[in-house]
């Protein structure tokens, strides 16, 4: 049983926190499965929160999965729309962040799963530093062009299952060209997490070392 | 303030433990210093730093990191200041980011956080059941806004064309009007 332990309060910065938001199914899990032994290697420090409706689906599926110590992933229950509890209300989200800060003392990152939801969902930064939103070329090839805040405000933007985009009948370059279009200056990732060959993992490990671990040249 | 700069691999895991975790991780600053600020020392307005920072603005010696209002939400962002100089900024989770802002305060030089002027669109209601939908419709999209009097403030957070788009039918329909170049507007 998990015990809450009250963070003292610190100078420390502490570990930062990173949102990952997106509809149902779109790979938010096996994103971060890919990435862990990217982590690893790195020698980045992480632990996970997983937000569900009415389960703990997503951090059992990490716990069992033999990438990360069980012990370091917390789950929440949303029990309503997911969004509310990363935007409207996070409370609950930074309590479980604030644990496990409390409990692994040398953590660079606490990964935060949001429970799938529609393209309206969005982080506040009160509980995270920087966010991305994650979908995929399933939910077809029109997704960037319908907007919402997930994809317009989000830090990153990645586009999911670029592997399965022939068999979906979208054009996987188009769809990245439109998102870039679409989203201006902020970056858009095109990525595949599972199979033979992974693709974007290492970039988007890249970008959160450098923009919230500082590793890597000044720009 | 902690300046990072490049560490030869060989002393990397020397240092790794006197570094707060994310700092063990920085060994790969090589090509220009990235200095690091960790809490805020207080208000430019403050009286005991601002005599000091007046002295230090005379001798052009106060920089500043110039950042969307949006992002003084942020605890962890890395920026360019208006002298050049890169920064990384990590602070407590109990300490924000504010207009006047100093990160350092040194004999030689400081940096004080200025918030970018935001851009507000204004709109008023042709009676108050458009009043309502109006303010319903910007709540629903999670717009962040203000009132003046009868006139509601949408703060461009992303592209102006994103909310005209969604405005244009109450716009069409003479339900709303924008109010363009109003006097003392908000900024």
């Amino acid at each position: 049983m998990t015990q809450f332990i009250p963070l003292s309060k610190s100078d420390a910065p502490g570990p930062a926190r990173i949102g990952i938001g997106g509809p149902v199914g779109s790979g938010k899990t096996a994103l971060i499965e890919a990435m862990m032994p990217v982590f690893k290697a790195r020698g980045i420090e992480v632990a996970v929160v997983t937000n569900d409706l009415v389960t703990k689906e997503d951090a059992r599926r990490l716990q069992a999965g033999g990438l990360i110590d069980p012990e370091r992933v917390s789950a929440v229950e949303a029990g309503a729309c997911p969004h509310t509890v990363i935007r409207e209300d996070p409370t609950l989200n930074i309590a479980a962040a604030d644990d496990l800060e409390a409990r692994f003392p040398g953590l660079d990152l606490i990964l935060i799963e949001s429970g799938g939801d529609n393209l309206a969902s969005t982080f506040s930064l009160d509980l995270v530093d920087w966010w991305m939103f994650v979908i995929d070329v399933g939910q077809g090839d029109d997704i960037p062009r319908k907007r919402g805040p997930g994809i317009l405000q989000s830090d990153l933007l990645v586009i999911n299952k670029l592997d399965l985009a022939p068999h979906v009948f979208v054009d996987a370059d188009a769809i990245l060209a439109e998102a870039r279009q679409i989203r201006a200056a902020s970056p858009v990732i095109g990525c595949r997490c599972k199979g033979a060959l992974i693709e974007g993992v290492d970039e988007i490990v890249d970008m959160l070392a450098r923009d919230l671990l500082f590793q890597g040249a000044a720009s | 303030m902690r300046i990072l700069t490049p560490i030869p691999l060989a002393q990397a895991q020397e240092v790794s433990h006197a570094l707060p975790p994310f700092l063990r991780l920085c060994p790969d600053v090589r090509a220009r210093p990235l200095t690091l600020y960790s809490r805020i020392l207080g208000a430019a307005d403050q009286p005991d730093l601002h005599d000091r920072l007046h002295r230090l603005d005379h001798a052009h010696a106060v920089d500043h990191l110039r950042l969307p209002r949006a992002d003084l939400a942020r605890r962890r962002l890395r920026g360019k200041t208006e002298a050049g100089r890169d920064v990384a900024i990590a602070l407590p989770r109990d300490q924000q980011l504010f207009d006047g802002a100093v990160l350092a305060l040194e004999d030689h030089g400081a940096l004080v956080v200025r918030a970018e002027a935001e851009d507000w669109l204004r709109f008023a209601a042709k009676d108050a059941a458009t009043a309502l939908r109006l303010g319903y419709f910007a709540g629903n999209l999670h717009w962040r806004v203000r009132f003046e009097g009868a006139v509601l403030l949408i703060a461009v957070e992303t592209g102006e064309h994103v909310y005209i788009e969604r405005l244009t039918p109450m716009i069409d329909a003479g339900d709303i009007t924008r109010i363009v170049d109003a006097p003392g507007a908000a900024s």
